[in-house]
């Protein structure tokens, strides 16, 4: 008899990333953060039961659970997303909650596919198809795995399923936004790393290459287009997010040193992007609007925000001593160890562009003045402060000197999916 | 009989994709439950030893867990599918005073025809691919893909978001009727978790109707286009 639940090195790296980043938003958003005691009771225990779900997810050790928890997640985070119940946030919410229902309702005709491919194996355990993994009918396999990319994918945030997520994340509140990206997302990607590992074993990780590589790139593409006309900051993070997701994709489909790279990238994107949202929080608290264009001047109106929003957005860039430059250079070197050179240049160009867009507009927020001269300092609780600063300090010391435990474990939960 | 229900099945889609009266749509999808509750009954029936009324009683009690647990998994198809889904969406169409979805640019007539196509498409790729379906009945497959693919049309040319629901609890279905198709089970556990994450999303689709009909009046989707990258819409 198989335990529903398991502790291995993978979901033990996605353990660390949700734990550090919900105990860093906790803190941020402490324990009053709508107006009355009610609202508050509604929003914490809701809060609550959307990590539990994503603990759910990332523990479960059986395909057809894992789907109803990650349905879960969608189904606990609706209520956090249309929190002010604003126009916007419930047309967000909508699209949200009905884009990833039906996404993942391909999921489960995959996971169908799969069962009816299985044959004798009759099980969904990851243990057992894992060891039954050549007895599978590959054309099932195939057609399964398709729809489980696409399905598991549409919450992962891929591209071309990728459109709920830059709307969720604008709209949301800004700590939930910052659970979104840094821990929702993770916990897609590992249930497609799981089936990654099945196709490998059962010979058809060509397909697995191809299907990884065309939608990581494609995400990346997608964020160097957006990039330029994005007017809203919280979006242009949620789609620093899409490109994010991409480079992991691309990186487990490279395997080997890009597997490595990929899972370097999705605990320090975790640490990094939380942090940045949670300091958009801070500029929407100061200035009151979502829009770049109004937002001029942070570093004379609070000098701690301005310089956790460069430093957020320069880590995230890949900008040494990122982290994320670790886990792109790993990812790169690969690229060119498998020869293809000319995605190589491809995807450099991209992320350069990326890095022009971003970078253009966080200094033009921070530094750009106000035609009237002078802007009066505001000042913000000191727990506004707190977690970002630990986040970006935890990655910068990961990006210089990764710690041999760490790396131990990055490496075996390497070994788990090729 | 199984066949039989099968096909009153796939002429509750055909009918769903053509009328635009919600209550139609409602009650197909209250025969839909029905049926598929019928089938869960037959589906484990057939475990049963059948031979001998004796036999099939001794061996009902040998199964017992296995038998507290399908009445549990039928019971729950009824309630939620039969009972719960269509009687919140009748609500939701009574409270926001919702009857008809009718698109000019997209006549009934033509929705028949895309809905017999895919459902005779449907069949053409069950029954052509004997072999690769191994136990599997082509007329199961064959009505619960084009159901699937069917639920997608509905949901694409539909315009109000009620009906989009419709379409997901369709869509839900169809993939319902897939997972039957399965000789094979699911454990008991997944069965019922998949059955509460479809309850309570349509739920929640129910609300949000509410909320965005108090907010725009008419709940449409063409209305639900604030959100782009070109231009920030002011929030309200």
């Amino acid at each position: 008899m198989n335990n529903y639940f398991v502790l291995d090195s993978l979901n033990l790296l996605f353990l660390i990333a949700l734990v550090v980043v919900t105990v860093c938003v906790m803190f941020y958003q402490g324990f009053n953060y709508c107006k009355n005691a009610k609202e508050n009771l509604k929003y914490y225990s809701i809060f609550f039961l959307f990590f539990l779900s994503m603990v759910g997810a990332i523990l479960c050790n059986h395909l057809g659970l894992t789907w109803v928890f990650i349905e879960a997640t969608t189904l606990t985070s609706a209520y956090l997303i249309m929190l002010h119940k604003s126009k916007n946030s419930l047309e967000a919410t909508w699209k949200y909650v009905f884009l990833c229902s039906i996404g993942i309702s391909l999921a489960f005709v995959g996971i169908i596919l799969l069962l009816i491919g299985s044959g004798s194996v009759n099980s969904l355990f990851y243990d057992d198809l894992y060891a039954h993994a050549s007895a599978i009918n590959p054309f099932w396999l195939k057609l399964s795995f398709i729809f489980i990319l696409i399905g598991f994918g549409t919450k992962a945030g891929f591209a071309p399923v990728h459109s709920w997520l830059p709307d969720a994340h604008a709209e949301a509140p800004s700590p939930v936004s910052a659970m979104l990206s840094a821990t929702l997302l993770n916990s897609a990607v590992l249930v497609i790393l799981r089936l990654v590992k099945l196709m490998s074993l059962a010979g058809l990780g060509h397909t697995v290459q191809v299907l990884m590589l065309a939608m990581g790139l494609l995400s990346i593409f997608i964020t160097a287009v957006y990039v330029y006309r994005i007017k809203n900051y919280k979006r242009m993070l949620a789609y620093s997010s899409v490109e994010n997701m991409g480079i992991i994709s691309v990186g487990i489909a490279l395997g080997s040193l890009g597997t490595i790279g990929a899972l370097i990238h999705v605990l320090c994107h975790s640490l990094i992007k939380s942090s940045l949202f949670l300091t958009s929080g801070n500029i929407l608290h100061l200035y009151n609007t979502k829009e770049v264009e109004e937002v001029k001047d942070i570093v004379s109106k609070n000098k701690c925000t301005s310089w956790l929003w460069l430093l957020g957005a320069m880590l995230i860039l890949a900008i040494p001593p990122s982290p994320l430059f670790l886990s792109e250079f790993l990812i790169i070197k690969q690229f060119l160890l498998n020869g293809q050179i000319v995605l190589c240049m491809i995807m450099l160009l991209l992320l350069t562009f990326i890095i022009y867009g971003i970078m253009n507009t966080v200094l033009k927020m921070n530094y750009s003045t106000h035609n009237n001269n002078g802007t009066e300092p505001v000042k913000l609780p000191i727990r506004n402060y707190i977690p970002q600063i630990f986040l970006i300090v935890t990655a910068i010391v990961l990006g210089i000197y990764m710690p041999n435990g760490l790396f131990e474990l990055i490496k075996n939960a390497g070994e788990m999916i090729w | 009989m199984i066949n039989f229900l099968i096909v009153i099945f796939g002429i509750s889609m055909l009918y769903m994709a053509t009328s635009s009266r919600i209550a139609a749509q409602t009650n197909m999808l209250r025969l839909q439950g029905i049926v598929l509750c019928i089938i869960t009954i037959f589906a484990h029936i057939n475990e049963l030893d059948t031979t001998s009324i004796w036999s099939a009683l001794t061996s009902l009690f040998t199964h017992v867990d296995a038998l507290v647990g399908a009445a549990f998994l039928i019971v729950e198809t009824f309630v939620v599918k039969a009972l719960i889904i269509p009687n919140v969406l009748d609500k939701v169409a009574e409270k926001n005073n919702i009857k008809r979805d009718n698109n000019p640019q997209f006549p009934n007539f033509y929705t028949l025809v895309i809905s017999t196509i895919i459902l005779f498409a449907g069949f053409m790729i069950a029954s052509s691919q004997v072999d690769i379906l191994q136990n599997i009945s082509s007329l199961y497959f064959g009505v619960s893909v084009s159901t699937i693919i069917t639920a997608f049309v509905f949901i694409a040319i539909k315009k109000k978001l009620l009906t989009h629901v419709i379409g997901f609890a369709m869509l839900e279905n169809g993939i319902f009727l897939l997972s039957l198709s399965v000789a094979k089970e699911m454990p008991l556990i997944v069965n019922l978790g998949v059955l509460l994450d479809v309850f309570v999303a349509v739920f929640i689709l129910g609300l949000l109707i509410g909320e965005i009909g108090s907010i725009y009046g008419n709940p449409d989707v063409t209305q639900l286009c604030n959100l782009k990258d070109s231009e920030m819409a002011k929030d309200e």
